[in-house]
């Protein structure tokens, strides 16, 4: 045999051609319908794990934000809860201021001592606010922590405890989110419902009105000083919530630069796909017919 | 000097010999399509002349013998690349299902549920004592351990139900090494009988071919017995006319080893079908298995340990999170279970306080620690699927050049062993015109007789 024989069964080669880019197009199409460049680990074995730290991270911000929005109308209900607390002092210095007057009659001091009741008892319901069933001057021990007691000499009795919760809002990043109420309403050289009770004995007894009335200002003065607290916080959880939304989207981007499907390439990957079918297909088509024996006559 | 009888002879001679080769050919082109078949050739070879005086004379042509065209060495490589071929498709389509449980498309993969769950405890420290958000906690911690449970499941039973592809292995294995030494018993008897067996050697052929597609074969050509097979580790398959049978055994664990005569030789079938399955189901699976039970484990016992350093709601020092897995983890995955049903008893509290949510962070703290030292619990799950994601792409890639080396194997095959109908037509031209030629001989001779008989007859003047 002098010339080289070539294999006579072209076809086997041919066919498993035709399954290669068979399969091709499969994976192309997976990839347009899911949009996902990864639908199987074995895709891009590194990215699919880093997809999956990269989920994991994405989770973890979502629930961040989620914390701060639920700390935040946490920390609002407080701050407008103390805001309330400083237009009720507010009222009660005017009257008090009021009440020193000496010209008022018995009568009329004791309307005044009235008023000044009535917002104690306002002052108590503040103290005692609730957010979701959790009540927000308690410390941590999620109880009524402020209950009336007559035989207590500002009138009330702290059952919290001076304990506050942390929540974190971030990698290492931890917000206070509570003052204890007695720091806030019980607090020494500024105790609010002390003030109160010592102006309303003042008007009753007509001694010492001027004296109550600075107390209560200290008190006010007190309460407005914790105010910034919730204030701060509230600023604070403003600007991890634009951080945490960047991180987000950096995270979104970086899942999607890893996993997500290139659309543009992988149609046009496809579309070369489908010439290189019809080629492969034209040419086990044209595999010759004919042999020698069809020219033998 | 020759005679017309000897050249009558030699032209005879010279048709049979043409005639059988036209045999070849008819049988080639029969055999077109037949997988395996090797091409015959015709030898022709010229008879012992004889010398009367000074003169040689030829005594013409003889069919010596039809010789099957095959490279037994390249036999040998296509059956060396079919049972590489042979093991890489059993695992790669093994290790395709298991990585199905790795995938996080569907989102009820472990990393996601774990994910999952922690994000649920950073939503209790912002409420500690409300209800619905402990009882998210422990939902999440519920579907931690069903991803694990299920994942772990499946596994073990993927590598449960390749004992049945190990069982059936050998049994098709046992079929064709028997059938071989029958065909060896067949082929040698004709070889001692000088007889070609290029038919019979095809099947056998066909046969190895077989069998290196189910287990290492290696291959013994000897003049004595024929041929030996044997496994890559040297146990015996055929020797000539007999063959060994392989034999399964369930072991303790229900795991099909495979003997041969009374050794285990499972850890030494590296190749073919047998050999795939035997990777996936003894050492890939269990791998994946044990690491899911340490992720497990850890996890566990982080969680247990944090949930104890706390409080539950109603004051009481927190107990244990998750059933206490095994202390060396084995079955941590497919046994994880929740502990407790009663969402107050997530210990959230640092100081017995209801509304404390101390010991939360201490909880979310597990989520940083490191597995076995392997990582976070998230990057250690991430490890995991890019292992069972390499293995899968790096067998797949071996399985493709697997596949084109086998099929140049075969395309040079074909090219030394195939017919081809193109040379078969021009060799069927040949083999008529000599045959023609050697008729016309016969014809002439036969004239050239009948002269010599009619010498001296006198003619009718």
């Amino acid at each position: 045999m002098s010339a080289t024989r070539v294999n006579p069964y072209p076809l086997p080669d041919l066919l498993a051609a035709l399954e290669q880019v068979q399969a091709r197009e499969q994976n192309d199409a997976t990839e347009i319908a899911t949009g996902s460049s990864i639908n199987f680990p074995s895709d891009d074995p590194t990215g699919a794990a880093q997809l999956s730290e990269l989920t994991d991270e994405s989770t973890q911000v979502d629930s961040f934000q989620q914390s701060v929005g639920s700390v935040n109308s946490l920390l609002s209900t407080a701050d407008s809860t103390l805001n309330s607390v400083i237009a009720a002092l507010q009222t009660a210095i005017t009257a008090g201021t009021e009440g020193a007057n000496g010209t008022l009659s018995d009568s009329d001091r004791a309307n005044v001592a009235a008023q000044v009741r009535g917002i104690q008892s306002q002052l108590l319901s503040l103290a005692n606010t609730s957010y979701q069933g959790q009540y927000i001057f308690a410390g941590t021990a999620n109880v009524q922590p402020f209950v009336a007691d007559a035989n207590s000499p500002s009138s009330v009795t702290y059952n919290g405890n001076a304990d506050s919760n942390e929540v974190t809002i971030g990698n290492g990043y931890q917000l206070q989110v509570n003052l204890p109420g007695s720091q806030i309403f019980t607090a020494a050289g500024g105790n609010v419902f002390q003030s109160i009770q010592d102006l309303i004995t003042a008007l009753e007894n007509n001694t010492n009105i001027g004296n109550a009335v600075t107390e209560v200002d200290n008190a006010y003065n007190s309460v407005n000083a914790q105010r910034v607290f919730y204030g701060n916080g509230i600023s604070q959880l403003t600007s991890q919530s634009t951080y945490l939304n960047t991180e987000k989207l950096d995270l979104t981007q970086q899942a999607n630069t890893v996993g997500g499907a290139d659309l543009a390439a992988v149609a046009s990957q496809l579309a070369n796909d489908e010439t290189a079918l019809n080629a492969t297909v034209e040419a086990i088509a044209k595999i010759p017919q004919n042999s020698l024996f069809d020219y033998l006559k | 000097m020759g005679s017309l009888l000897g050249s009558m002879a030699i032209a005879t001679g010279a048709l049979e010999a043409e005639q059988g080769a036209l045999d070849a050919t008819s049988n080639n082109v029969a055999n077109v399509n037949t997988p395996d078949y090797s091409r015959q050739q015709v030898i022709l070879s010229e008879n012992a002349p004889i010398v009367i005086g000074n003169v040689s004379f030829g005594t013409g042509v003889s069919l010596q013998q039809l010789q099957s065209v095959r490279d037994p060495i390249l036999q040998m490589r296509i059956a060396e690349e079919t049972q590489a071929q042979g093991q890489l498709n059993a695992y790669v389509s093994q290790m395709q299902q298991t990585q199905v449980q790795f995938s996080s498309t569907g989102g009820n993969d472990i990393g996601t549920q774990i994910s999952k769950f922690f994000a649920s405890l950073q939503q209790l420290s912002t409420n500690p004592s409300d209800s619905s958000l402990r009882q998210a906690v422990l939902t999440a911690a519920q579907n931690v351990a069903n991803a694990f449970n299920s994942t772990a499941r499946n596994l073990n039973q993927q590598e449960s139900s390749l004992n049945s592809n190990v069982t059936q292995d050998v049994q098709q294995i046992n079929t064709l090494t028997a059938q071989i030494a029958g065909l060896n018993q067949q082929i040698s008897s004709l070889q001692d009988v000088g007889q070609g067996a290029g038919a019979l050697i095809d099947q056998r052929d066909a046969a190895i071919n077989q069998l290196s597609g189910l287990i290492d074969v290696s291959e013994i050509q000897s003049d004595g017995t024929g041929l030996t097979l044997t496994t890559s580790n040297g146990s015996p398959l055929v020797t000539g006319g007999q063959s060994f049978a392989l034999s399964t055994q369930a072991d303790a664990s229900g795991t099909q080893q495979v003997y041969s005569g009374t050794n285990d030789i499972t850890d030494q079938i590296v190749s073919g079908d047998l050999g795939g399955v035997i990777q996936a189901r003894d050492q890939t699976i269990p791998g994946l298995l044990s690491s899911l039970d340490t992720l497990a484990g850890g996890l566990a016992d982080g969680l247990n340990a944090a949930n104890q350093q706390g409080f539950d709601l109603n004051g009481n020092a927190g107990g244990n999170l998750f059933v206490p897995p095994p202390a060396n983890d084995q079955g941590a995955a497919v046994n994880m279970a929740v502990a407790i049903t009663d969402p107050s008893l997530i210990a959230a509290s640092s100081d017995g306080t209801p509304g404390s949510n101390g010991n939360v962070a201490n909880l979310s703290a597990v989520a940083n620690q490191s597995i076995s030292g392997g990582g976070t619990p998230s990057q250690y799950y991430g490890n995991i699927v890019f292992q069972v994601g390499n293995d899968v792409s790096n067998s797949t890639a071996e399985l493709t050049a697997a596949q084109s080396i086998l099929q140049q194997l075969q395309d040079q095959r074909g090219s030394i062993s195939g017919v081809s109908l193109n040379e078969e037509a021009a060799n069927m031209v040949q083999f008529q015109q000599a045959f023609d030629a050697a008729a016309q001989i016969v014809t002439t001779v036969n004239a050239m007789l009948y002269t010599v008989i009619n010498m001296g007859t006198l003619t009718n003047p």
